[in-house]
């Protein structure tokens, strides 16, 4: 039935919605499975779920093992917990490798998972890749020793200034979170197929420490900073929380885009923390970043330098944001950010003028 | 009165020059301290929770000697004690081999009703410290905690997910991870700052306040810590390229000109922005 070698995912949903992130992992994990010449496990959790399980396979799975429980409705670390630790012993062969979203669930149940199997577990990777490796660490000769097609995982690390590689080979599963928005889904494929089969679970009374008293899903109200093809945001400059008002007139002209902030602008109570963009915030590469007002301090810019396209407008033109922008225009917010909006109006109308003559 | 347990790290600090190496990588030893700035908001709830139900507080640190620095500091804010866990085997611990470690320092304390450690670190910036030392305990808990309420053992919590929250209820002991949108930082030095300088000066009180605990001390195997029980090893670092671009400057003339050059330009280097523009 499964083959033992599988790459696996764990599915996210949320109230029975397939949570993007998943079709991002099943995306790394078919590169992976690639190159270990092997399939794609994932496992589907949750309550009236098997309709999400054709929709794992054209996303990339080969094979859905799914944990249908009722007391599995809404998502709850332990039982959730359970449901994965089901799964893994139904298994017997630990599989080499177990994905997870580096998201508030994946974040929040994968540790638990990778304490219990004690298994290393690396956060947040924003690349996956197979290869070899040979430890000549002394300290412990018991792991010396040359190891083959194991599971890179790579992330950014001292405030993304630095790429580190690391390698758990001693043990399976090898367990990485992916950040959110970085590893590429592939197409959907409606004609792909694979097979779905059941496993059950016994919960112990333990599982219900922890109650959901209720779901509160607020989409309007959430800021999607990691999903947004554009982000203006606001600094300091700004001078008053009244400011985001240029900052979100600015944005307005865009197709698909939200309001970021500094962390001295959000310190200021000028804006909620959701919008913060930074070290202590989100991790953003949008396709046009635009900073008005920002200096562009390190914990500010760790947390956007991957943006396409970066405009600043700063008065200040030995402003660091300058480094390491693409374009900047050395003046007044006040000022610039209204001509921009009118000026790229004007942009996109005669383009598409253009296209459609 | 509730014994409340917060963990708290001391990490580098990124936006001092000191101690960062020419490739990007950090000199522990040079490099200036500070208390990890997610730790704050789980210090700020212990106060709190301290200051409208009741309750003992103890922090507690991993790391080399100097790390002590973060318990007095936590102590200025109204933590009652401080435990300092260090050995030369902890060195190079991953986040599984640093939760057995911390694990052990609670089963040397004792009874608890609530640990609340940060979000996540700024150096380890993992996230994953506070669940897996809850998996050990075999307790329950509530990651990125937003607001909390006590009811005789009972606690209620909201608890972020994407695109919305949850409302949950536990029963204690738990563990809770502060999310930072928690409450705005507004943590004051709540006790008596000369009398905490006071109280460091005398080595009785400095003694009962402070515990500086070896693995020994704590029942911990060191064969479990450090980079013997560390599942995973960092391979290899890289310096990401220069990230950014180089920037066209635009500057001088008036607003309007400036921004017609810019739009000029964009549209040269065939960015695609008008794709993304409203029409
Ligand atoms: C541990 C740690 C974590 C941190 N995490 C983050 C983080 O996640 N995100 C983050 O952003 N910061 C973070 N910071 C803070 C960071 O160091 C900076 O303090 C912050 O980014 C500065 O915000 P700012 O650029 O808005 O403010 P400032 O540095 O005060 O810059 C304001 C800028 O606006 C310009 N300006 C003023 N008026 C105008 C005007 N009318 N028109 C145009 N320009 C104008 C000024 O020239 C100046 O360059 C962190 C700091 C620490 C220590
Ligand atoms: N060495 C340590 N000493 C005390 N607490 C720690 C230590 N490392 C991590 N923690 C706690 O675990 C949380 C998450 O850390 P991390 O998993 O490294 O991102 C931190 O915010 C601290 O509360």
């Amino acid at each position: 039935m499964s083959n033992p070698n599988n790459v696996v995912v764990v599915a996210e949903q949320l109230q029975g919605d397939l949570q993007q992130i998943t079709q991002e992992l099943l995306g790394a994990a078919r590169g992976l499975a690639e190159k270990l010449n092997t399939g794609v496990s994932c496992f589907l959790i949750g309550h009236n779920i098997m309709p999400l399980a054709e929709k794992l396979i054209h996303y990339g799975a080969d094979e859905v093992i799914v944990v249908d429980d009722p007391q599995l409705k809404e998502y709850t670390t332990l039982t959730y917990r359970r449901a994965v630790i089901a799964i893994l012993e139904h298994l017997k062969t630990p599989p080499p490798i177990v994905l997870m979203g580096a998201t508030t669930i994946g974040r929040d149940l994968a540790p638990r998972i990778a304490a219990h199997l004690e298994v290393g577990l690396t956060a947040d990777c924003t690349e996956l890749d197979i290869g070899d490796y040979e430890h000549k660490g002394k300290a412990d000769p018991s792991k010396t020793g040359t190891f083959n097609n194991i599971l890179y995982a790579i992330r950014p690390s001292f405030g993304e200034s630095l790429k580190a590689r690391i390698l758990g080979p001693w043990k399976n599963p090898q367990m990485a979170t992916t950040r959110i928005g970085v590893m590429q889904a592939l197409p959907v494929d409606t004609t792909r197929k694979g097979t779905v089969h059941k496993v059950p679970v016994t919960f112990q009374t333990d599982d219900f420490r922890v109650t959901v008293v209720k779901t509160v899903r607020d989409v309007s109200a959430t800021v999607n900073l990691t999903g947004a093809k554009v982000i203006v945001s606001g600094g300091f400059g700004l001078g008053s929380a009244d400011g985001f008002a240029v900052v979100r007139d600015l944005a307005s002209v865009f197709k698909d885009s939200v309001v970021g902030a500094s962390r001295r602008a959000v310190d200021s109570g000028w804006i909620p923390y959701a919008h913060q963009v930074g070290q202590t915030g989100k991790t953003v590469r949008p396709d046009i970043y635009i900073a008005l007002g920002i200096s562009g301090a390190i914990q500010h810019r760790v947390g956007m330098a991957h943006s396409k396209v970066i405009i600043a407008a700063n008065k200040d033109a030995d402003a660091p944001i300058f480094k390491f922008a693409h374009y900047g225009i050395v003046g007044d917010l006040y000022h610039i950010a209204p001509l921009l909006k009118k000026e790229l109006a004007k942009m996109a109308r005669e383009q598409g003028i253009k296209a459609g003559a | 009165m509730f014994k409340i347990i917060v963990f708290i790290k001391q990490v580098p600090d990124t936006s001092s020059k000191a101690g960062v190496n020419p490739d990007g990588t950090i000199d522990r030893a040079r490099a200036k301290r500070m208390l990890n700035p997610f730790d704050r908001y789980a210090l700020q709830k212990a106060i709190e929770i301290k200051r409208a139900y009741g309750a003992e507080v103890t922090c507690v640190t991993m790391g080399p000697p100097p790390a002590v620095e973060v318990l007095v500091e936590a102590f200025e804010h109204g933590a009652d004690y401080g435990v300092l866990l260090t050995d030369k085997r902890i060195a190079a611990s991953d986040t599984l081999a640093t939760a057995y470690a911390l694990h052990k320092v609670i089963h040397h304390l004792g009874e608890f009703d609530i640990i609340l450690t940060g979000l996540q670190t700024t150096d380890g910036d993992t996230a994953q410290v506070g669940p897996q030392i809850a998996e050990r305990l075999n307790i329950a808990q509530i990651t990125y905690c937003e607001a909390l309420s006590i009811s005789g053992k009972k606690l209620s919590a909201r608890r972020v997910v994407e695109g919305g929250h949850q409302e949950l209820e536990v029963s204690m002991p738990v563990l809770i991870t502060v999310a930072n949108s928690a409450t705005p930082l507004d943590y004051k030095r709540f006790a008596d700052v000369a009398a905490v300088k006071e109280f460091l000066r005398q080595p009785q009180e400095r003694e009962r306040r402070i515990k500086t605990v070896s693995l020994d001390i704590i029942g911990a195997d060191g064969t479990r810590t450090g980079l013997v029980g560390s599942p995973t090893v960092v391979g290899k670092t890289w310096k990401l390229g220069e990230i950014g671009g180089s920037c066209t400057l635009f500057q001088g003339e008036s607003p309007e000109r400036e921004v017609e050059e810019l739009i000029g330009k964009l549209r040269a280097d065939g960015k695609g922005v008008e794709e993304l523009v409203n029409v």
